[in-house]
């Protein structure tokens, strides 16, 4: 699925008229627009982004064994729930990136560009 | 009950004054001057602290933030963390709002659980005393230093000081598990997912995790169940609105999730909070927009509006089923919803189009979620415009 771009966003603002000038699911860009940065800016992110999905694959494999004992137990319970909190810990992290654009150590980062975390992740 | 600082002036002389607390969240003082053969009132208010509270629940703690964001957007202002502090902070801070998540009350964190043998869900997990504390000393006006549990470690970090805002919001997965908490709340909502699009919504959210499978998915969520059931669900009970996600009925055995039947249910009798409706107040209406004036793509969109006892208490329902494919779907649509507390005509399509990326933007969750904001926004102003007039009332005596 396609996120379009916050230009896009502004562009739907526009006069609401025409059915078709509005897609709610986007299709094709349009000419030229902004390509925003989906991925981690900071280094300290991307690294965060990287240990949490390492978790997730440790805490599953963990959950799967604890349970294969006794499904029912507790240990069982709270392995999988580590495993969602991980999950749904990773995931917020998408979407505070790809969705709203916010880095979660920008301002950190504003702040203190020298430390290792702040520096500028590339590709 | 504490008074703010008096300041005599020369201009009163022979003053007499009365405290009043018609809440906690309110400080007023009433300056009463007397003189020979005139006797008027005047009234000074101090630091008069209006914090609403609202409550939202739902499974996955603070995984809410598009909801949260839609919200907030309603008053204006984007949503964010607060700047230099912990990056890993869960609260969200806008000009009207503060958001904070419940999860920063656990008493034990990710290894205490451990050791214990409980889950995030369980209520020995979490320090109720310590929320209601803080949530009422917010709501009277007071900063807090309040806990962070940090997702990604798995600790207590460090409190960071939150200042009382206008409109504090507290999400998690027990809002309304306490009752000296729930009291504290002008307003409560529940997010009812059914087990079925629970399902597809994990499954998009974590397929792509290398660590995860339909399997892992499933187990998951299945060993989720008996604590979910056992201390989350029963909370919708008190709930003001509830928020219920299902899967469609306009596409027969359609199990991916996509389309979506959601139903907003209102408790009738809240103080503050009209519910709104179709056509014609409790009346029952099932109407399908799509026809003539407005062509709709599959599956179409079909609403319903009821009234209906959830609880033991009176509500009314009002329900959409399927997808806006178009922004004049959208239009149409909310021309034809009643009570909506807009400021102006098309208000809830310029809310949803500001957030299109948004999941839920085509259908009822995006919709209602709106809807809900627009509430709470009026909820907000009368609560304002109510204490405010309460001192002239006062006065008159």
């Amino acid at each position: 699925m396609m996120l379009p771009s916050p230009s896009r966003a502004l562009q739907n603002q526009q006069p609401l008229i025409g059915s078709d000038m509005f897609r709610l699911k986007q299709t094709e860009p349009r000419g030229l627009r902004l390509v925003v940065a989906a991925t981690a800016k900071y280094k300290g992110t991307k690294m965060r982004e990287e240990k949490l999905s390492e978790m997730i694959v440790e805490k599953v494999k963990e959950a799967t064994e604890v349970c294969e004992a006794d499904v029912r137990s507790e240990e069982c319970k709270v392995a999988w729930d580590e495993v969602e909190e991980v999950s749904q810990a990773r995931a917020d992290l998408r979407i505070k990136l790809k969705l709203l654009n916010q880095d979660p150590l920008e301002s950190f980062c504003q702040e203190n560009p020298e430390t290792d975390e702040c520096r500028i992740y590339e590709d | 009950m504490a008074v703010s600082t008096i300041y005599s002036t020369q201009a009163l002389n022979s003053t007499h004054f009365l405290t009043s607390s018609p809440s906690s969240s309110s400080k007023q003082v009433f300056f009463y001057r007397r003189q020979t053969n005139r006797r008027f009132n005047t009234i000074i208010t101090c630091a008069a602290q209006q914090t609403v509270v609202i409550g939202l629940a739902a499974d996955s703690g603070c995984g809410k933030s598009t909801f949260m964001r839609r919200l907030t957007s309603v008053f204006g202002g984007a949503a964010e963390p607060p700047k230099g502090g912990n990056p890993d902070s869960n609260t969200l801070i806008s000009d009207m709002t503060t958001v904070i998540c419940l999860d920063d009350y656990h008493s034990l964190d990710r290894t205490g659980r451990k050791e214990k043998g409980v889950t995030a869900l369980d209520p020995r997990a979490n320090d109720f005393d310590l929320m209601y504390e803080q949530v009422k000393a917010l709501k009277s006006g007071i900063a807090v230093e309040k806990p962070i549990y940090n997702h990604v470690t798995g600790l207590l970090d460090a409190p960071e000081l939150i200042q009382p805002p206008k409109i504090l919001v507290i999400e998690g997965l027990h809002p309304m598990f306490d009752e000296r908490v729930r009291d504290l709340l002008d307003f409560s909502i529940y997010l009812d997912i059914s087990n079925e699009v629970k399902f597809a919504w994990k499954i998009q959210r974590d397929m792509a995790e290398r660590g995860h499978s339909l399997e892992s998915i499933k187990a998951s969520i299945e060993a989720r169940k008996p604590d979910f059931d056992a201390f989350i669900d029963p909370q919708k009970q008190y709930a003001d609105a509830v928020i219920e996600v299902l899967p469609t009925q306009l596409i027969p055995d359609d199990n991916e999730g996509k389309v979506l039947r959601v139903r907003l249910i209102m408790k009738e009798g809240v103080k503050y909070f009209s519910p709104v409706y179709l056509f014609d107040e409790g009346s029952t209406i099932s109407w399908i927009p799509c026809g003539r004036k407005l062509t709709c793509s599959y599956p179409g969109i079909k609403f319903n509006y009821q009234p209906d006892s959830y609880f033991d208490n009176e509500a009314s329902v009002v329900e959409m089923d399927g997808q806006f494919d178009r922004l004049d779907e959208l239009i149409y649509v909310e021309s034809h919803l009643s009570n909506l507390s807009t400021k102006f005509y098309g208000e809830v399509t310029q809310q949803m189009l500001k957030h299109a990326d948004f999941p839920g933007s085509n259908n009822g969750t995006g919709l209602f979620q709106t809807i809900v904001g627009l509430k709470i926004r009026d909820l907000y102003e009368q609560l304002i415009a109510n204490k405010a007039n309460a001192p002239t009332e006062a006065s008159k005596a």
